[in-house]
């Protein structure tokens, strides 16, 4: 077997007629493959791809994140050039966002004009100047978040529309290689989804109700379109994860196939097959697949180089797009998480007028907040490790002969230096440490302003001032 | 099944054999819940009903005493402290139950891993019977001496922290003071617990540097051999030349005149190294540091290979490509193995490394920070009462510092052990210096880099010296902190004690001594414990 048939093969597969040229091989059934990538039902799994509809929508995992980002311009709205293709928007869609866009940024003058001028002042009803000059500060970060998103997605449309064709091109090329459909159940965004709309409507009637007097229609306006900033920006957030699952979800499923040359699972092939000298497979931790046999790694192992190079543009890209939106975004969580913490502190120990509203108001925001910067650390290390773990596995593959220890030698001197990693703007790379240097620094910075403040409420009952 | 293999590698002793008195103690105070027969008769791990149940109990009765201590000493506190805020009150709360809540972490993480832990230590054994197919033979009973000198310790620590405390600073007049032994049980089993960790972290490390050592032993024997070879071939012409350690500019000009005179070293293979072997001659030059700054000493070599070079006939394996690489190849799998286990290892263990790492830093913090308090003669929470005497202070520092600090320093032994194999193997190559071979290495040494085994807490941080350095230089920003501020709090308090003395009227008085409360308020922050939720 020629290790390069699949690739002259590959362009004359283009009409997707026919989904499985390569090999139904012995070994590596379709369904495996769909039974550890698949969440779906096993009716499903056995129909296999052939049978869907040709006009089914791409990237139907994350459809409702999609729609929500589309209808707010912060995404294309694109079209569907085929089942692996999408293609730039039409003109009215692209005047839609257009006009979208222009419609926020007129909104923002607006409410940074309130915010400075006396109109909003009902807004800021609290007790205390500090804790106004607090809430003011959020509003301002929200919106220049916000603003500033909006500004990167408008410029990256197009790099977003290469990132999404590239994916596409990879799973056309994953099917046709092995007939697996890597798709996986996004749960978790429509969740977000939910929980994010109900907490920011909850945050603004709780706001509502706090407020006394009659509210001015320009407050009401301020309020709805704070509380769709910040809705958005969240959702631009849970978006990102999104995207970063599913690059997470192609890394996986290429170390899961080159976890069938390791020598764990030759052994247990062999072992299998009725004696190898070492009978004991030691490869109870990676149960899942089944072991390949060596003549397809050349082969194999080629496809796999290439895809993880893809993949790992494929993240670069994505983390090009959303840099500065999530330096941002960082930015703008870590300062609510401080505020709310200490307003709840404020308010816990604050003696005898606890009020339950912004006790409700803290928690929701911390909630919210916590939730995503702990969603954005867990998907960004998910993927770095995965991707990192490629090297890992392939270090495992023990061929006996020159030709396929050249091949190995090759991919693991090329990810000798590669350090795989998901920036902030190349400030610091975001996985779970950083979530842990969070909340150390928040942790500083509650005992430090607490201290302040009792130190400052015993100088204010303390009626001799000279004592310094 | 671990019958039939026994006969088979008889010489492997299970590691868990030297974990006798060990299971025993976490059987009975309920850190395990395996099964102690099968334990004693079998040396393995497993799942039981009884032992969960017994553990469950055991954590709800550690749970109710340790509350009932709480109450019963809080007593002082209360009168002590009856105006303090929510703030302070919650923060004491928590650096009170942080021992209970490592406890608890402990435990519950022992019940969950239960079936797991016993495929551990198969699969060390796993490792053990390759590792001796290769002819490297673990002894295992150091680790056995180890975990006694660590129960030993154990035991010296509690009791000494407990009775000083016990005897100097809790008034044992009253029957309720018996409870204060009940203070000890949280570290107690949290240090069995890591006892555990850290015998089987140090077996991977052994398992390393015997991997190690046995591509050392092969450099070593190829040294031998060919000092041999040529000892052979030169002993007519020049005996004394080989009779000290050989010159080095000698042996690189023989290099030379080699190079010069058309020789082909490359094809020259392992073979016939008697002509090759002027070449070697580099080698413990090369490596007399390695890059971990360790000297490798070539004197001792060179002293033990002469003696023997003379009367015996030596052999190889490094001179055989192909019948090494098939060893190589096995160590390199073991190694991965090792690798692996050790990132298992670590993810069992990963929530009680987190909890014992707050622990100890909250821990240290506040005891050194009631040490300075109980120097200003302020007062301080009576489950931190060991503040008061210095003595006592070092030693339940030194106790729980010893136990991160010795974590980690293992941790970041076993993750270097394992990058020294790297080393270990090119020495090989270059010792050998045969083409075939180095590609063997080359190889073989890239698999080696991506093998890594680093321990992490949740992936929070990892365990490296790094991180106790941020460590250390947290705690001591959080105390310069809490010193100042505390500071500030004790002029307040004088600003108002002297407003107070100023005007002497009834009224004022009130009002000063609740201007006294609000401001301890301050230094309470971290001091107080404990408050009845009525407080």
């Amino acid at each position: 077997m020629s290790p390069n048939t699949w690739v002259i093969e590959m362009p004359s597969q283009k009409s997707c007629s026919h989904p499985y040229p390569r090999r139904i091989s012995p070994y590596r059934t379709p369904s495996l493959n769909r039974d550890a990538f698949t969440r779906d039902s096993p009716a499903a799994a056995t129909s296999g791809p052939s049978t869907r509809s040709h006009n089914h929508p791409v990237f139907e995992d994350i459809r409702t994140i999609l729609s929500v980002l589309k209808a707010s311009g912060l995404m294309p709205i694109y079209e569907q050039v085929s089942n692996y293709e999408v293609g730039p928007p039409t003109k009215t869609n692209e005047f839609y966002s257009f006009f979208v866009r222009g419609v926020v940024h007129a909104l923002t003058i607006f409410n940074v004009y309130s915010l400075f001028t006396p109109i909003s002042a009902q807004l800021f009803y609290s007790y205390r100047e500090t804790d106004n000059v607090n809430q003011w500060i959020e509003l301002l970060l929200c919106i220049l978040t916000y603003t500033l998103t909006v500004f990167v997605c408008a410029r990256n449309t197009k790099s977003m529309l290469r990132i999404m064709n590239e994916i596409l091109q990879l799973d056309e090329e994953v099917r046709k290689q092995f007939g697996a459909n890597l798709n996986q159940n996004f749960g978790f965004s429509v969740k977000f989804l939910v929980g994010i709309a109900a907490c920011q409507t909850y945050i603004i009637v709780l706001k509502i109700y706090a407020v006394d007097g009659v509210i001015t229609p320009p407050s009401y306006i301020l309020l709805a379109f704070y509380a769709v900033q910040n809705g958005l920006t969240a959702t631009y957030i849970v978006f990102a994860s999104a995207l970063l699952r599913i690059v997470y979800i192609r890394f996986h499923f290429i170390n899961q196939l080159l976890n069938g040359y390791t020598y764990g699972q030759q052994q247990k092939r062999k072992g299998g097959g009725g004696g190898g000298r070492r009978h004991r497979g030691n490869g109870q931790h990676h149960p899942t697949p089944n072991p390949a046999i060596m003549e397809h790694f050349p082969e194999d192992s080629l496809f796999i180089y290439r895809m993880h190079n893809k993949l790992l543009r494929i993240y670069k890209g994505i983390n090009d797009c959303c840099n500065l939106i999530l330096v941002s975004f960082l930015g703008y969580s870590f300062y609510t998480v401080t505020t709310n913490c200490y307003n709840l502190f404020v308010q816990i120990t604050a003696k005898g007028m606890v009020s339950p509203n912004i006790l409700q108001w803290c928690f929701a925001w911390l909630c919210l907040h916590v939730s995503l910067l702990a969603l954005l650390s867990r998907s960004c290390g998910l993927t770095t490790r995965e991707a990192n773990a490629t090297s890992q596995i392939l270090s495992r593959v023990y061929a006996s002969s020159r030709e396929y220890q050249n091949i190995i030698d090759k991919f693991l001197t090329k990810s000798i230096k590669q350090e795989v990693q998901f920036t902030a703007y190349g400030f610091f790379a975001i996985d779970n440490s950083t979530l842990f240097k969070i909340f150390s620094a928040v942790t500083t910075y509650l005992v430090i302003l607490i201290q302040f403040k009792q130190l400052e409420d015993s100088k204010v009952e303390d009626p001799e001032p000279d004592q310094t | 099944m671990a019958r039939e293999q026994s006969s088979e590698a008889a010489a492997v002793q299970p590691l868990l054999e030297q974990f006798q008195q060990l299971f025993f103690i976490s059987k009975i105070v309920g850190i395990l819940p395996q099964d102690l027969d099968k334990f004693r008769s079998r040396n393995v791990l497993e799942k039981s009903r009884n032992g969960m149940i017994y553990m469950l109990v055991t954590l709800v009765v550690y749970v109710l005493l340790y509350n009932v201590l709480i109450y019963s000493f809080g007593e002082e506190d209360r009168t002590l402290k009856a105006s303090q805020s929510t703030l302070t009150f919650v923060i004491g709360l928590f650096l009170t139950y942080i021992g209970l809540i490592m406890m608890g972490t402990d435990q519950l993480t022992a019940l969950r891993n239960q079936g797991r832990i016993g495929e551990l230590y198969e699969r060390i054994r796993h490792v053990d019977e390759r590792l001796y197919q290769e002819k490297c033979v673990l002894d295992n009973s150091t680790i056995g001496r180890r975990i006694r000198i660590m129960l030993g310790m154990t035991i010296i620590f509690e009791l000494s922290i407990l009775l000083a405390t016990y005897i100097k600073l809790v008034d044992y007049t009253q029957w309720m003071s018996v409870l204060w032994l009940v203070s000890a049980i949280p570290t107690f089993i949290n240090t069995l617990d890591k006892i555990w960790f850290a015998v089987s972290l140090y077996a991977l490390k052994e398992r390393f540097e015997a991997i190690n050592a046995t591509l050392e032993e092969l450099v070593a024997t190829h040294e031998k051999f060919k000092l041999w070879l040529r000892g052979d071939q030169e002993a007519a012409a020049a005996p004394p030349l080989d009779s000290s350690q050989p010159p080095q500019y000698d042996s690189n000009l023989e290099y030379l005149y080699k190079e010069l005179g058309g020789l082909d070293m490359g094809s020259i293979g392992k073979g016939s190294s008697m002509s090759g072997s002027g070449k070697n001659k580099v080698a413990p030059v090369a490596h007399s540091m390695n890059s971990f700054g360790e000297p490798i000493d070539p004197s001792d070599k060179a002293g033990n290979r002469n003696p023997m070079a003379s009367n015996m006939v030596h052999e190889s394996e490094l001179g055989n490509a192909a019948k090494v690489e098939e060893k190589l190849n096995n160590l390199c799998q073991v190694h991965d193995e090792i690798c692996e286990i050790g990132k298992a290892m670590n993810e069992l263990w990963s929530y009680p490394i987190l909890s014992l790492m707050a622990y100890g830093f909250l821990i240290f913090t506040a005891q050194l920070y009631f040490l300075y308090c109980a120097t200003q003669f302020q007062s301080i929470p009576s489950l931190f009462r060991s503040a008061k005497n210095p003595l006592i202070t070092v030693i339940a520092l030194s106790y729980t510092s010893g136990k991160c600090v010795y974590l980690i320093y293992l941790s970041w032994k076993t993750s270097l052990a394992s990058k020294r194999t790297g080393i270990s193997l090119h020495k090989c190559g270059v010792v050998a210096d045969d083409n075939l071979l180095y590609e063997i290495v080359n190889h073989l040494s890239l698999k080696l880099l991506n093998h890594s085994v680093d321990f992490s807490a949740c992936g929070f941080f990892t365990l490296d010296m790094e991180t106790l350095y941020g460590v250390s230089g947290g705690i001591t920003s959080y105390l310069i902190i809490l010193i100042q501020f505390n500071l500030a709090a004790q002029q307040a308090k004088e600003a108002i004690q002297t407003f107070s003395s100023l005007n002497d009227t009834a009224g004022l008085v009130g009002a000063a001594t609740d201007m006294y409360n609000s401001s301890s308020t301050l230094h309470d922050l971290v001091t107080t414990t404990m408050l009845t939720p009525t407080g």
